[in-house]
């Protein structure tokens, strides 16, 4: 077989790019800029660093990615209309479909909606490929249960009423070209 | 032939074509593997000319010609890639798009759409338009399997032609005219037995078989390439399956068989594969009825019962029913299994049915003719008169029965009858059925999907069928069962693969003599005829 040459063109590089040690300085920055500012506090008499989960919390950026659940209307219903996106963009595969017909305006539901969150790995790619705005990332992060049976989310959990969610769809709407 | 057809040269961007004289220049384009967006054209439809995307620019016309309606002519210079061709695609698609209500989200079509496809590759990244879309009917009940969708619809035309040429039953008309055409039906529903091909040849999501509306997504279907089981006209078909299910069967093309065409009761005939009520263990007949055993225990039952059952009374009064929905290969071990038991006579019994001069043939089985090509059976009957005969005189006291076919041949009475006589009765099927409840086992059958093989069609055609779920684990497939009490009863150590079987099947002096298994295409391969 003959070898064949590909010539790949870079891009040029820029002063980041060519001086990778700033962004390492960068990233250092934070542990250096967190460790002077603990020590200062603990010589000034403080004793306890952690931050006390769950009665104190952090506050969470916009930008967090919890669960995945499905925008819920007022109405009650899903906004979601089971076309599958999500369960094809999954890397994980962790969505489960099963796709209904109603005689409402829109006329496809999801019958069945599982989201296993044992295998869910909180990518968002679901989120970005949801053409409807349906499944959103939550800021919901306890989602430890006691079973393996408790890690499989029906469609009944999942839902969660959109203007809880405003934080994260505005977020999206300006982030995600639409 | 007389009369050879002409092949005729065509340059299309720098690239020669040869084509027979009086191919659509656009059918040409498409055989020398050219990428040309079109909707209306059908290789086995008329010509309609009416979707205008497949426009190209030929030298020596003054406008753009659609290549569809276009002949090939000797010394033809076609411009494909050519910045006029591509501006009019890009407006025929805007057009087309200008009312389709965008609703990819739920059309089921989504994923396999013409419209979807052609509008990426050659359309336009985003609407210029500002007003509401028309709004049309949506859902209409238009047949017993179809469903229309008239603001999907781009007016192709292509299963009003479906239904002028193909079915000749003339429901769908396109009605108005100008931007107020829409598709509909008139004074009949659509209901005649290709129906569900309309779905097939629409090239948007504008007419949906209601078995596949809001079922499954086309991009999770894996295709396998296969054959229809339902009568012995052999249809090619596409299994599409998806988690371990059969979600739809659609035709595959072969012009020797069903060009693109399948009856819709071939199509709707596949849910009997993922039926709960199908037989999961084999069966052995106790104390308190039939009781679910192991596949060892099971085969080493009925060997024994065979066996037993020819010391007592002599191997002739064995009999077998072959099956003809079973595959040349596994009616052939089964042929073997019975000569080394010596049994003394086979038949088949074959369901019959209701035929037409099209695709449906009366005998709705997919390997009768492969079964008498092997020559277990022969007479015009299939020996089934003979057979029946012979039991009632008791001349057969064992029965090996493949199917559930026995039971449908009428004469309901004289079969139970003789079935309540039999002193050992083995029966492979696909569920359990009462009437064969005095079976001493019962071994489950596989269903086409799940097995590999081939079938002889009625006009002596063999053709694949392949895989395309899987058996739940440890499962014995037909052709493996016969093997499995052959071997037993004989002492033999074979194995039930397709080659040796099939080398074993050619070396057998049958009309199968002259066929390589390697040499069974997709198409299939003729019977030897001479």
């Amino acid at each position: 077989m003959a070898v064949q040459v590909v010539k790949v063109r870079r891009p040029a590089a820029t002063f980041s790019s060519a001086n990778p040690w700033i962004a390492i300085l960068k990233g250092l920055w934070v542990s250096i800029r967190h460790f002077f500012g603990n020590l200062g506090l603990f010589l000034r008499g403080r004793q306890d660093f952690a931050i006390h989960f769950p009665e104190q919390r952090l506050v969470q950026p916009p930008a967090l990615r919890g669960m995945p659940v499905l925008a819920q209307m007022a109405d009650g219903k899903e906004r979601c209309v089971a076309c599958g996106l999500c369960e094809w963009a999954c890397p994980t595969s962790c969505i489960t479909i099963y796709p209904a017909e109603t005689a409402d305006e829109v006329e496809r539901y999801p019958e069945i909606f599982d989201i296993d969150m044992s295998r869910c790995m909180f990518c968002g790619l679901c989120e970005e490929a949801c053409p409807e705005e349906a499944i959103i990332m939550s800021r919901q992060i306890e989602i430890a249960s006691y079973s393996r049976r408790g890690s499989l989310w029906h469609k009944a959990d999942l839902l969660v009423p959109v203007d809880q969610l405003k934080t994260r769809t505005d977020y999206i709407r300006r982030n995600y070209e639409r | 032939m007389s009369n050879p057809v002409k092949t005729v040269k065509v340059t299309v961007d720098n690239q020669i074509i040869e084509a027979p004289e009086g191919t659509p220049l656009l059918q040409a384009m498409l055989d020398a593997g050219l990428d040309i967006p079109h909707y209306c054209y059908h290789p086995k439809l008329s010509i309609d000319g009416s979707c205008r995307l497949c426009q190209v620019k030929i030298d020596g016309m003054p406008k753009l010609q659609i290549s569809c309606n276009t002949q090939v002519r000797d010394g033809m210079v076609v411009h494909v890639a050519d910045p006029e061709v591509e501006m009019t695609r890009k407006g025929v698609l805007e057009l087309l798009l200008l009312n389709h209500p965008l609703d990819c989200p739920i059309c089921d079509k989504a994923g396999e759409c013409w419209l979807q496809n052609f509008s990426m590759r050659f359309g336009a990244r985003h609407a210029r338009t500002i007003d509401t879309r028309r709004k049309r009917g949506k859902r209409l009940d238009i047949g017993e399997q179809i469903l229309l969708d008239q603001e999907r619809c781009i007016l192709c035309r292509r299963c009003v032609r479906f239904c002028r040429e193909i079915s000749k039953s003339n429901e769908l008309f396109v009605f108005s005219h100008g931007d107020k055409s829409v598709l509909d039906i008139y004074d009949k529903r659509l209901d005649n037995d290709y129906s569900m091909n309309v779905a097939d040849v629409c090239p948007v999501g504008a007419l949906e078989t209601k078995d596949f509306h809001h079922r499954m997504r086309v991009w999770f279907l894996e295709d396998t390439a296969s054959v229809c089981p339902s009568c012995s006209n052999g249809c090619n078909i596409m299994i599409s399956s998806a988690r371990g299910k059969i979600w739809r069967l659609t035709p595959r093309r072969n012009d020797e068989v069903n060009d693109t065409w399948m009856c819709d009761a071939g199509r709707l005939n596949y849910k009997f594969v993922g039926d709960p009520a199908r037989l999961r263990a084999p069966m052995v007949a106790g104390e308190g009825g039939p009781a679910e055993a192991g596949w060892d225990e099971a085969l080493k039952r009925a060997a024994g019962a065979i066996a037993d059952f020819v010391k007592r009374n002599g191997a002739r009064t064995f009999g077998a029913f072959a099956s003809p929905h079973l595959t040349n290969e596994e009616n052939f071990r089964f042929g073997e299994m019975l000569r080394a038991i010596g049994a003394g006579r086979i038949a088949m019994a074959v369901p019959r049915g209701r035929q037409d001069d099209f695709l449906i043939k009366a005998e709705k089985a997919a390997n009768a003719r492969g079964v008498r090509e092997l020559g277990l059976v022969s007479g015009d009957d299939d020996g089934l008169e003979a057979m029946l005969r012979a039991c009632e005189a008791g001349e057969i006291r064992g029965l090996y029965v493949c199917g559930g076919d026995l039971l449908e041949v009428g004469q309901r009475e004289r079969v139970d009858a003789i079935l309540e006589k039999l002193d050992l009765l083995i029966v492979q099927d696909l569920a359990m059925r009462p009437r064969y409840g005095r079976a001493a086992v019962t071994l489950p059958a596989t269903a086409f999907a799940e097995k590999e093989g081939t079938f002889t069609n009625h006009a002596g055609r063999v053709q694949r069928i392949q895989r395309a779920i899987a058996p739940p684990p440890g499962w014995r497939t037909d052709g493996e069962i016969f093997t499995a009490l052959m071997n037993q009863l004989s002492d033999r150590a074979e194995r039930f693969e397709l080659e040796s079987v099939w080398a074993a099947m050619a070396g057998d002096g049958s009309r199968f003599a002259g066929l390589a298994f390697d040499k069974i295409g997709p198409e299939g391969a003729p019977l030897d005829t001479a």
